[in-house]
């Protein structure tokens, strides 16, 4: 039996093909009921024993290559369709798209957040405050009293007698107290209020208060803490002194530099909490010890995004205020 | 203050390397603030803090220079001074609570004029010492009281003795009593106010300034010195009450040493005597022991300072290190306790923390160890901040950037859009600008947006977060967001040349309520009077309303003065994120059953009253009302519009039957008829 002519004949058959339903009409001549190789199949019978094993694989490696060479044909031709579809839809990428202004947070809130971020993973909680402030949150309770020459270090806006807007983020440290009780972990940042303009100075600014309080707890505590913050802020390892300074509020009290290109730079006010303070909010003085932070965020946002004039923080224009 | 580095060394008696010692009086807590070369020597400006009044003076600094060395000030030479008898002038302290110590002499028989009648000079280094501490030079007799301040810190005054009447008084001033200060200055005293006084009137403001009418001038051949303790609480405020800070105030303010009197006053005079001549009376004192300051025992825990500062000393250490400080201690063998006297020019140690800092600062805050934090409390609760932070983040992530305004503003922009009602106004504003606090955060947004137009900007998004006030009976603080849409590019993009519309905003509205897990939210034509009548909404959560939005009222860009309208909204913030418990609901697996049914509506009839009706008629398994077409003109009359709903239906039980849908239509399309006579859509 020769299937010589036939292969020969299916092959040129399947290169003709060009779409599925061509390649389905073959299907049906060869492959069909009345199929070319099937009724070879079906004529086995009339062979002898010996050439029946020869002639029915042969067959069926004719039906084999049939089917591989066809449905390397479908696989082809759907390739082209989609690559076809694809050359339909072809856009020009480089084209803008719709939006044009993107959005972003005030430099101010994420230098806030960056120093949120560290001491809340320490466990500290983030406390808010009133702006508007009475004397006695604001000065008294924090061992400052009427006619103190501390209360000259602050240009205090007044709205009556005794209520003023807070010239520090202070006041929340007895807030805090009297609503949580002791121990004590927070910090707070907000706004706060000097009659002072120039460079260096803004009518509003924005400070970050920070406190604890427990037992035991030690200015060496405190050391560790901040330096630990302001490497984590700077992101490198910096070299960070303290020194000796005064805040009716806090005994000892100390200044904190770090050293920069030009030399050492003040960067924030810190201390063990006055006893005074603690007797003032209810807190034993001899049971629970702590200690207080403050520092000016617009400083830090000023050394962080080397920018000069602090003013320009609160003109608020887009183009300046976008980059961060 | 500024002092020379000559002057110190001179009371140190060895050199000092300008450097060296900046860094030296800074790390004991005196910050230099500046160093400046003048000629050979060196001006140190020091920022000091107010506590350290004892600091106040060259002596001061040199004194905590030594300390600090561990060594002793170099020996001053007794001044040298004839006396010849006793002081006329008659005191009479009525007030010795203000005034424990009062100190006079007399000097007579002395000229200011030189022999061509000008007045006589200093020798240069002490003009020099004084024009660099920034103090004025007005004649020899108050140069030298000045410089003697400089150097100890006592202030003096000098009375000319021919303009005095009689005794000299110390007591408060009487009600309507005047006086004219030495800077021509003419103050009502109130009655608060210690004077110094004749029999006839006021001659000084006690430890402030003195008076015009008893200065020496070149005239002047005989004065009474003063040299006096005042209790500080009786001097603070009292310049600052009439705007007046000397360095007399200052100094008293903080505290003078209360034993410095005599030693300064015979200063003094031999500074006087030595430079201009003149017969010297004896020196006369009228003190009141029991109101001298009373230098309280400080019973220090060597515990509790080692545990305070996280060192390991010892009693002998503390000791030592207070020594230098004239800090006296005693203790017994074993005593925990030292008992300290602090010295009398420290009017800043009077409980044990207060000597833990002299401690620290002379170990050196550098020197104390650091130690790991060791209390193991810790917050979990989320607070308002976080809050706020992700409701920041979504208005950025809405391409919206944010702003920080002042929280105070001019009154009249405030009244100008009627937003005065209920303001707060400051009493002492740092500019008429800023002189109220803002109610609300439009006219902070509105600035940004008429500076940033200017510039150029014809698109903006801008939100800001924070605080309004106002004082109805009481103050309150209220949280707010509020945003500002200004889109008024001439050439929009070329994929998009849509402009932001109302209803864009309502769709940025509802994406946020959503996001701040705000529930139950309803719509209703804005009553907010900022905002276009017919083009805004305020919203609802329940009954509360929290916020509003829309196109700006045009009544509004007229009077602050804009050509372009823009889209606001405003939210409370402080109503959004309560968060509340969420369950996850397993949704159908059953169809759902859809209907499409357009009805031809009057104009004045809203969508929701529609939407409201079929909600009303669809069953309990309605899932979905949409509205897919809005349909007005065609063949359709005037005054109607076609509203094209797609209806869905779901079950959780099973398939829902296409008859009890059917019976559904019918009920809407029934309802919608008799209700509003709307008809279904061929």
């Amino acid at each position: 039996m020769d299937l010589q002519p036939l292969k020969k004949q299916l092959l040129q058959d399947l290169n003709k093909v060009s779409n599925s339903k061509e390649l389905q009409d073959l299907k049906v001549k060869y492959l069909g009921k009345k199929g070319e190789i099937t009724l070879l199949s079906k004529s086995l019978g009339k062979l002898s024993q010996q050439e029946r094993p020869k002639a029915g694989k042969a067959i069926n490696e004719l039906r084999v290559l049939f089917e591989s060479q066809s449905k390397a044909l479908i696989e082809r031709n759907e390739s082209k369709e989609i690559e076809a579809i694809l050359e339909k839809d072809s856009i020009d990428i480089s084209l803008p798209s719709s939006e044009i202004q993107t959005g972003n947070l005030h430099p101010i809130t994420k230098t806030i957040n960056k120093i949120c971020e560290f001491f809340s993973a320490r466990g500290y909680l983030i406390e808010d405050g009133p702006e508007i402030e009475s004397e006695y949150f604001n000065f008294d309770a924090l061992n400052i009293p009427k006619d103190h020459p501390a209360r000259d270090m602050h240009d205090t806006f007044y709205v009556d007698a005794e209520t003023l807007l807070r010239t520090h983020t202070s006041p929340v440290q007895i807030r805090a107290i009297n609503k949580r009780n002791v121990p004590l972990k927070i910090i707070c940042p907000g706004k706060v209020y000097r009659s002072d303009a120039d460079q260096t100075h803004t009518p509003m600014f924005h400070q970050i208060e920070g406190l604890l309080i427990d037992e035991k707890v030690s200015f060496g505590n405190l050391k560790q803490e901040l330096t630990d913050f302001l490497n984590y802020f700077f992101e490198k390892d910096l070299k960070v002194r303290f020194r000796p300074s005064y805040f009716p509020f806090t005994e000892p009290s100390a200044e904190v530099d770090i050293m920069d290109k030009k030399g050492w730079l003040e960067i924030m006010g810190c201390g063990m909490v006055h006893p005074n303070v603690l007797k003032e909010a209810g807190v034993d003085p001899n049971k629970y010890s702590g200690f207080a932070f403050g520092l000016g965020i617009e400083r830090m946002a000023k050394l962080d995004y080397e920018m000069e004039d602090m003013r320009l923080l609160f003109e608020n224009d887009i183009r300046l205020i976008s980059q961060s | 203050m500024k002092i020379l580095k000559s002057h110190l060394e001179e009371k140190l008696g060895n050199k000092k390397n300008i450097v060296k010692l900046g860094e030296q009086l800074t790390m004991l807590g005196l910050e230099v603030d500046s160093i400046d070369p003048i000629k050979k020597d060196y001006s140190i400006d020091i920022d000091l803090t107010p506590n350290r009044g004892d600091c106040f003076s060259v002596l001061g600094v040199a004194r905590e220079i030594a300390a600090d060395e561990q060594m002793k000030l170099k020996k001053e030479k007794a001044p040298l001074l004839n006396f010849t008898g006793k002081p006329k002038t008659k005191v009479n302290v009525k007030e010795p609570e203000a005034c424990p110590r009062y100190c006079l002499m007399e000097i007579s028989n002395f000229s200011l004029k030189d022999t061509k009648g000008k007045l006589k000079k200093l020798p240069k280094i002490i003009n020099l010492r004084l024009e660099n501490a920034g103090i004025n030079s007005v004649n020899p007799i108050v140069d030298l009281l000045n410089y003697v301040m400089l150097d100890v810190g006592q202030p003096m005054h000098a009375f000319d003795a021919n303009k005095i009447n009689g005794e000299l008084q110390v007591r408060f001033a009487n009600s309507n009593e005047k006086i004219t200060l030495l800077d021509q200055q003419k103050i009502n005293l109130s009655q608060d106010c210690l004077l110094i006084a004749d029999k006839k009137a006021p001659l000084a403001l006690a430890g402030v300034m003195g008076g015009l009418d008893s200065a020496v001038d070149i005239e002047t051949n005989s004065v009474i010195l003063e040299s006096a303790f005042f209790s500080p609480s009786f001097i603070r405020g009292k310049g600052r009450k009439y705007g007046i800070q000397t360095d007399a105030s200052q100094r008293f303010e903080r505290g003078v040493d209360f034993e410095l009197q005599k030693k300064a006053l015979l200063l003094a005079a031999s500074l006087i005597q030595k430079y201009l001549g003149g017969t010297c009376s004896n020196f006369k004192e009228v003190v009141s022991n029991k109101f001298l300051p009373n230098r309280k025992l400080i019973n220090l825990s060597i515990s509790a300072l080692n545990n305070k500062l996280g060192t390991s000393l010892t009693i002998s250490e503390v000791k030592k290190a207070l020594n230098f400080l004239e800090i006296s201690s005693s203790s017994g063998p074993g005593d925990p306790l030292i008992k300290l006297k602090p010295p009398s020019h420290r009017f800043d140690l009077e409980i044990e923390e207060d000597v833990f800092e002299e401690v620290a600062r002379l170990i050196g805050y550098d020197k104390l160890p650091s130690e790991k934090v060791k209390s193991s409390f810790q917050a979990f609760a989320k607070t308002s901040y976080q809050k706020t932070l992700h409701l920041k983040k979504f208005m950025a992530n809405q391409n919206f950037q944010e702003v920080i305004n002042y929280s105070f503003i001019d009154d009249q922009l405030q009244t100008k859009l009627n937003l005065s009602k209920n303001m707060i106004m400051i009493q002492n504003p740092i500019n008429e600008n800023l002189n109220s606090m803002r109610t609300s955060l439009l006219p902070g947004l509105i600035n940004n947006l008429v500076s940033n137009s200017k510039r150029g900007a014809s698109y903006l998004k801008i939100f800001e977060e924070g605080k309004v006030f106002s004082n109805n009976k009481k103050i309150t603080e209220t949280n707010k967001i509020a945003g500002l849409i200004y889109d008024h590019e001439k050439k929009k993009n070329w994929n998009n040349s849509k402009r932001f519309d109302f209803f864009n905003l309502k769709e940025l509205i509802l994406k946020f309520l959503d996001f701040s897990s705000v529930e139950k939210i309803t719509f209703k034509l804005s009553t907010f009077e900022l905002l276009h009548p017919k083009v805004s909404a305020d919203i609802y959560k329940n009954n509360l309303k929290i916020g509003s939005f829309g196109e700006i009222h045009p009544m509004i860009m007229k009077k602050a003065n804009l050509k372009k309208s823009f889209y606001y909204f405003e939210i409370d913030s402080s109503e959004l994120f309560n968060e509340k418990k969420v369950r996850l609901v397993e949704p159908s697996k059953y169809p759902q059953v859809q209907r499409d049914l357009a009805f031809i509506v009057p104009d004045e009839l809203n969508f929701s009253d529609i939407e409201k009706e079929i909600k009303l008629n669809s069953g309990k398994y309605l899932i979905d009302v949409k509205l897919f077409d809005l349909f007005k003109g065609g063949d359709l009359a005037k005054n109607l519009k076609s509203l094209a709903f797609r209806i869905t239906w779901q079950s959780k039980k099973g398939t829902l039957d296409d008859l009890y849908i059917d019976s559904l239509v019918s009920d809407i399309t029934n309802n919608l008829k008799k209700k509003y006579k709307v008809k279904l859509r061929a």
